[in-house]
């Protein structure tokens, strides 16, 4: 096919590519942070069905897709806020009760699209901004700086993260809670409270992340809108090892393949479409075989704290 | 102790919150206790009654057959969401159990599941889409959805100026694949240097990964587009929100989520396929017969978006026209992908 290779094809794959990758960003950075502190909340799914409908609905009644962000960052808190409740405070079975959330949110997103919308309702969402100057570079402004707000929140929250994390007191106090929660207790550090707070801050990521796609991407809702985005932001988190810049490398990574196969199947190229279709997976799975196994994985993981027993 | 209760009060509340949205959906069930004339039929949807696609199709379909028949004559039940073909499994046995006289399960993913429930229930009427392979009380249903695409192949080969018809497909199974082979042979019909290009997102309800397919598609060039399947709703979206780009819907008419961008549909009417079946069952006939949706027989109907019409040009539309006038005659057989 003549001019697959050509520079504007490309600049539409890697285009896509960063749109694509946004929502595994905003949810996967939020479960960086669970995780770190010793949680996984296996609800991300659920939460981002949740966020998506609340932005979705926001917009629609009140017409500002604004307004629609902050909803579901309030809804994603309070997803976040049962989870820690149920995981933390009364320590259940964290798989089991991220399940639970999961299925929870799926089934009262529905349950409430289907009272208050129902039917396949559009809406005006975010628009793309072109950031001024940076928009006008050859082949990167098109790339990078031609996005809508939830697209620039998603990549500067990578930095962003990293700082937290790694050179602020609270981020020293989520990987001590998230590493040897029985020390950090010992020093003052409230176990309890720094993982409700990354539960609460992993929730309103998860539900940006839902948002993006309803007021963001499709410009309306549907049922299980998230088609299984939330179980692949959290395989991400493993596969970034707990860090934002890996994160960020694996997103981009499912995403311009994903974009990749995409174009391929649009072209014509000779190349079955059961192949492309899991492109993305398998070079995803590859990545996370070949590099190293669990060791950067936070070690209280999935323990719940008990004062006085070692974890 | 704690933990134990509180796995319960979660599953209590993720119980309560699916029965809250699956077992009672926007549908009229009326009351048991049925008199000996009262039809009872049950629908199994593997999306949502208002997808704007395959499971409304066939919901306004019951409705019209309700209508016409009384609704103190025909019962309808629907259980929607229900893509996994082992839970669907269980709602069919459980309305065949409770006595449902006639139970579609609307998608060609139900067959070898509706093949081990109807060995069960042999005097009960089973009927799915779309498929051929039938048993005694198992009737199998099967849109020419070729046909209408031929149509639309042409209109959309007429209409191009980009040269370029693009497809945004589900799963390359099905329905799909005899709508998308009967677009690209419309096309290829009605301008030899068109391109179709065919492109499948992998599933039949990420609206979210259908838009952005169709996003690639338009910037690879495509300026008309369509696709089936409930997620096509997506793609609709999409391209409503630029300019100088088409939609061709099908299934039903998607014009009311882009007014301004849907130029013409194929519209499936499954009152005539239902009719047909309560009459089969009445006269004795339980299953075994595999029925097809043509536009000869006015279940495939094809329409145009009045709102667009003046855009098609006359000789396009009387060029979409002949086609159809030739299929209706059968002196054009719109072919099928060979297996």
């Amino acid at each position: 096919m003549e001019g697959f290779m050509s520079i504007d094809i490309f600049i539409i794959i890697l285009a896509t590519g960063v749109r694509l990758a946004t929502p595994f960003l905003l949810a996967a950075l939020g479960e960086m942070f669970v995780q770190r502190s010793g949680v996984y909340n296996l609800g991300v799914e659920g939460i981002m069905m949740m966020g998506a409908f609340a932005g979705f609905f926001a917009t629609l009644q009140q017409g500002s897709p604004l307004l629609g962000i902050i909803v579901s960052l309030a809804i994603g808190a309070l997803m976040g806020l049962i989870m820690a409740f149920v995981s933390v405070t009364f320590k259940a079975e964290q798989g089991i009760s991220g399940i639970g959330l999961y299925m929870f949110g799926w089934g009262l997103s529905g349950l409430l699209f289907r009272l208050y919308v129902g039917g396949v309702t559009s809406i005006d969402g975010l628009k793309p901004i072109a950031i001024p100057m940076l928009s006008d570079i050859p082949l990167i402004g098109q790339v990078l700086f031609n996005h809508n707000v939830l697209v620039y929140t998603a990549f500067l929250l990578v930095p962003l993260s990293g700082i937290i994390l790694y050179k602020t007191s609270w981020g020293l106090n989520v990987r001590a809670v998230g590493n040897k929660p029985e020390a950090a207790d010992t020093l003052g550090v409230s176990v309890v409270k720094i993982r409700y707070q990354c539960l609460i801050v992993g929730g309103m990521l998860a539900a940006l992340a839902g948002a993006f796609l309803t007021i963001g991407q499709a410009n309306m809702y549907a049922d299980n809108i998230t088609a299984g985005r939330g179980f692949i932001a959290i395989a991400l988190v493993y596969f970034g090892r707990w860090s934002p810049w890996g994160i960020l490398l694996g997103s981009l990574l499912f995403s311009m393949a994903d974009s990749f196969q995409s174009m391929v199947q649009v072209l014509g190229i000779n190349f079955p479409y059961e192949l492309a279709v899991i492109l993305p997976y398998m070079v995803t799975i590859i990545a996370l075989a070949i590099s190293y196994g669990r060791v950067w994985a936070p070690a209280a993981l999935g323990k719940p704290y008990e004062r006085g027993t070692r974890g | 102790m704690k933990k134990k209760v509180l796995s319960l009060i979660l599953a209590a509340l993720t119980i309560l919150a699916f029965s809250g949205c699956a077992a009672k959906p926007a549908t009229e069930t009326t009351p048991q206790k049925t008199d000996a004339e009262k039809i009872r039929i049950a629908l199994v949807l593997p999306a949502t009654v208002d997808d704007m696609a395959w499971g409304q199709s066939m919901v306004e379909g019951l409705k019209a057959v309700q209508k016409n028949m009384g609704e103190d004559k025909v019962e309808v039940a629907i259980s929607e969401k229900l893509g996994n073909a082992v839970d669907a499994g269980a709602a069919i046995r459980q309305y065949a159990t409770q006595g449902y006289e006639i139970i579609f399960a609307h998608g060609s993913q139900y067959q070898s599941v509706l093949n081990d429930i109807a060995k069960d229930f042999p005097k009960t009427t089973f009927a799915y889409g779309t498929g051929f392979a039938t048993q005694p009380n198992i009737f199998a249903y099967d849109p020419q959805a070729q046909e209408g695409g031929y149509l639309l192949g042409i209109l959309a080969a007429k209409m191009t100026k980009s040269g370029v018809v693009g497809i945004v497909g589900p799963v390359e199974s099905g329905d799909a694949v005899k709508y998308n082979y009967g677009v690209q042979q419309g096309v290829a019909k009605g301008k030899a240097d068109v391109q179709t290009r065919i492109a499948y997102t992998g599933s039949f309800n990420d609206i979210v990964g259908a838009g952005n397919l169709a996003k690639t598609q338009m910037s690879a060039g495509a300026d008309i587009i369509t696709g089936s399947s409930q997620q096509a709703v997506g793609a609709v979206r999409a391209i409503g929100e630029t300019k100088g780009n088409y939609w061709l819907s099908t299934d039903m008419d998607q014009s009311s989520i882009a007014p301004d961008h849907v130029l013409a549909s194929q519209v499936y009417h499954w009152e005539k396929v239902v009719n047909k079946i309560i009459d089969l069952r009445k006269q004795g006939t339980l299953g075994g017969q595999h029925l097809t949706l043509t536009l000869a027989d006015g279940t495939i109907e094809f329409k145009y978006n009045e709102k667009l019409a003046d855009k098609v040009p006359a000789e396009v539309k009387a060029a979409v026209e002949t086609a159809k006038q030739e299929i209706i005659s059968g002196k054009l057989k719109v072919e099928l992908p060979k297996k």
